[in-house]
């Protein structure tokens, strides 16, 4: 199977994902959105207080004013005396010119406070409001003309440092509005683009669990309008797919049901040739002997067919029992008549290696493995049992000039075949069921160069431990 | 004389190779292609041994095997395809003593014969006249290995030629425990890749036969990843 990956969804890697792009543009817009209704809002509030101010402050100006007024035409009184009688708030401030002559109520102030144009205004003979800065506290200056005194004029100047800190707070208030909404933006964005992307995560999903074998999975059905074509497409190419692979593994099991009954009578009537091989001529002989081995190998190569044919249906392991995987290798050699000498001693002071396996179908892998060091490897050179914290590592070496790096993961491939050993026999179904036993069993098999040269199969299997996972019989 | 087995396997060609192979071998050979000619000849000749293909037109194997089985305790070889793997202890559950896969040789073929063959010799009486009590409460129930039978009270219990083997196996001595891997070699000539569900479905069809709660049963116990033991009550 061709080796795809789920999960490289190209472009999205480099730069912002998806879901990050969605995200800060929902910020960003209510931002934009928020800083905006905020600063006309500050805008709006802060003239209507300004205005409040000098309206109010104003209103204190004519009274005050009118005040001093009276109390200058009343009698003789000095401005100063006068001026004493009102009982002033704390931050404001009166200035009255008469005669080129200030008077002031306060001690520190002197009338330079005064703006200019305001001045200018009131000496026109109009009332005139603005604003100056006493020592940094924006302060409202109301001047009115004092006509009743003959010239003269009146100046009111109120420090309006809470009107400051109103504004202040209004400010910090809606720019902290502001910056909520955009967090709330991009919270929301990052939501939306979620729920967006849900669906792909899941049809990933799927699609990994479908690469892994599991051909049964399918994506949910949907009501989602957006969503129904894709899922409905998606679903149609697993089935497409699931359909073609079973019709593949019904022919294989087919073709192979059909042989085994001709194979069968074969095999027994050479049987009973071979039985009776003196009464034949030394001719018959020979062609009996040229019969009984082509059927050995067609009998081998239809039992790895069945046996692919079987892992391919994906029945669950037929009898899966604890054994010693020393103990395992040794009877695989015995069973196809090798020697067990070719299984070297222990280095593990005799620790038991206990793996899980269907008895019969690993016997068939390793003993798959020899034959293929024997015909393909230049002879078996020896085989180790051997382990980590993990794993059962069994190694196959043999005597032959290795295999070049490029083939070492297509010769599991089913029907491969070395270039270089075209001419020998074996159908090239061997070392792919040796892979796709090991796969079935949690375990995996590799290629590479035997340390005394020629060619190391490594088969590895899941140690397990039997004291935890010791089965019921 | 020659030991009496019956063929019953409906694809011809492989039926005559069969019948030629194993006549060669020595044995009296009956083959037959239909379920319902086996059951008239079972029940009217003795037979010895017993190869029965499962996929059969008319009545299947299983069926045969079913209703063969409590009419003779000749050991009965079940010739299976290797696929069908529920089929093979859904035999053993009939009652089969054993299988062999096709496509085989004729060399397993026979070697499974002869185990079984030889061992239901064994159960001839001999001089051996070790009997042993298996439950004193209930009948009592009784092992007798001289005679070859299993007795409760009075009545003979009707036990196969392999299950009487494994009892055999289990009893001696009792309170011993089997390992499946031992079972399936002294009883069924079976090497290290032997099946062990043969051992687990004979166990089961004892357990029929001489527990009186075959659900919990008392006699023979399941020691867990070990085996089995045979506990006299």
């Amino acid at each position: 199977m061709i080796d795809r990956r789920p999960g490289r969804t190209g472009g999205t890697r480099r730069g912002l994902g998806l879901r990050s792009t969605v995200a800060l543009s929902f910020a960003g817009g209510a931002f934009l959105l928020s800083a905006v209704l905020s600063l006309g809002t500050y805008l709006v509030a802060q003239g209507y207080l300004v205005s409040q101010r000098e309206l109010g402050a104003t209103g204190a100006a004519f009274v005050d004013a009118s005040y001093v007024r009276e109390g200058l035409l009343r009698g003789d009184r000095p401005v100063s005396d006068v001026l004493g009688e009102l009982s002033l708030p704390a931050d404001s401030t009166l200035f009255v010119e008469l005669d080129d002559e200030w008077y002031s109520t306060s001690l520190s102030l002197d009338s330079e406070v005064v703006p200019t144009e305001i001045a200018k205004l009131v000496d026109d003979g109009s009332a005139g409001v603005g604003w100056t800065s006493v020592d940094g506290v924006p302060s409202v200056v109301v001047g009115l003309p004092l006509p009743a005194l003959g010239g003269g004029s009146f100046y009111e100047l109120t420090e309006t440092a809470e009107l400051d800190r109103t504004l202040r707070t209004i400010a910090v208030v809606l720019f902290g509005f502001a910056a909520l909404t955009a967090l709330g933006g991009a919270g929301l964005g990052s939501r939306a683009a979620r729920r967006a992307l849900t669906p792909l995560d899941s049809i990933a999903g799927t699609a990994a669990r479908i690469a892994g074998g599991d051909l049964e999975t399918r994506l949910d059905r949907t009501h989602d309008p957006d969503l129904i074509t894709i899922v409905g497409s998606f679903n149609s190419m697993v089935d497409a797919l699931h359909e073609r692979i079973e019709r593949d593994a019904r022919f294989n099991a087919d073709v192979s049901h059909e042989l085994r009954s001709p194979l069968t009578t074969l095999t027994t009537s050479v049987q009973i040739l071979q039985r009776r091989r003196d009464e034949l001529t030394p001719v018959s002989r020979e062609a009996l002997d040229l019969a009984v081995a082509e059927l050995k190998r067609f009998r081998s190569v239809l039992e790895d067919l069945l046996e692919l044919g079987r892992l391919d249906a994906g029945v669950e392991l037929r009898e899966s029992a604890q054994v010693d995987a020393h103990e395992l290798v040794r009877q695989a050699l015995t069973a196809s008549g090798r020697s067990t000498d070719l299984l070297a001693p222990t280095s593990d002071d005799g620790r038991k290696l206990t793996v899980e396996v269907d008895k019969q179908q690993l016997n068939r892998a390793l003993v798959n493995l020899f034959e293929n060091a024997d015909l393909h490897g230049g002879g078996l050179v020896g085989v180790r049992v051997g382990s980590t914290d993990e794993s059962v590592i069994i190694d196959v070496d043999d005597h032959g000039p290795g295999v070049p790096k490029v083939d070492r993961k297509r010769m599991f491939e089913r029907f491969v075949r070395g270039g270089s050993r075209r001419s020998l026999p074996g159908a090239g179904l061997g070392l792919s069921l040796v892979a796709e036993t090991a796969r079935s069993h949690g375990g995996g098999v590799t290629c590479t160069d035997a340390p005394a040269g020629g060619a190391r199969f490594t088969l590895w299997l899941p140690l397990v431990d039997p004291e935890f996972s010791r089965r019921s019989p | 004389m020659p030991t009496r087995l019956l063929i019953l396997e409906d694809d011809d060609r492989i039926r005559a190779a069969l019948r030629l192979a194993l006549t060669d071998e020595g044995y009296d050979v009956r083959a037959l292609a239909s379920a319902e000619d086996a059951l008239a000849v079972v029940g009217t000749e003795p037979i010895d041994l017993m190869l029965v293909d499962l996929m059969l037109g008319g009545m299947d194997g299983f069926t045969f095997i079913r209703t063969v089985r409590p009419t003779t305790d000749a050991p009965i070889i079940v010739l299976s395809a290797r696929a069908d793997t529920h089929d093979i202890v859904a035999a053993l559950e009939a009652g089969a003593d054993d299988y062999v896969t096709k496509p085989y040789e004729v060399k397993e073929v026979t070697a499974r014969l002869r185990a079984l063959r030889r061992r239901s010799e064994r159960i001839a009486p001999s001089g051996d006249k070790e009997r042993l009590v298996l439950d004193r409460e209930h009948g009592p129930l009784l092992f007798d290995a001289g005679a070859g039978q299993v007795v409760r009270g009075t009545e003979p219990v009707p036990v196969t030629v392999t299950e009487f083997r494994l009892l055999t196996e289990l009893a001696s001595p009792p309170g011993r425990v089997r390992s499946r891997q031992s079972l399936l070699e002294s009883v069924w000539d079976r090497g290290f890749f032997g099946d062990d569900r043969i051992v687990d479905v004979h166990v089961r069809r004892l357990r029929t036969k001489i527990e009186v709660e075959p659900s919990a049963p008392r006699l023979i116990v399941t020691v867990r990843g070990l085996g089995y033991r045979l506990d006299p009550q």
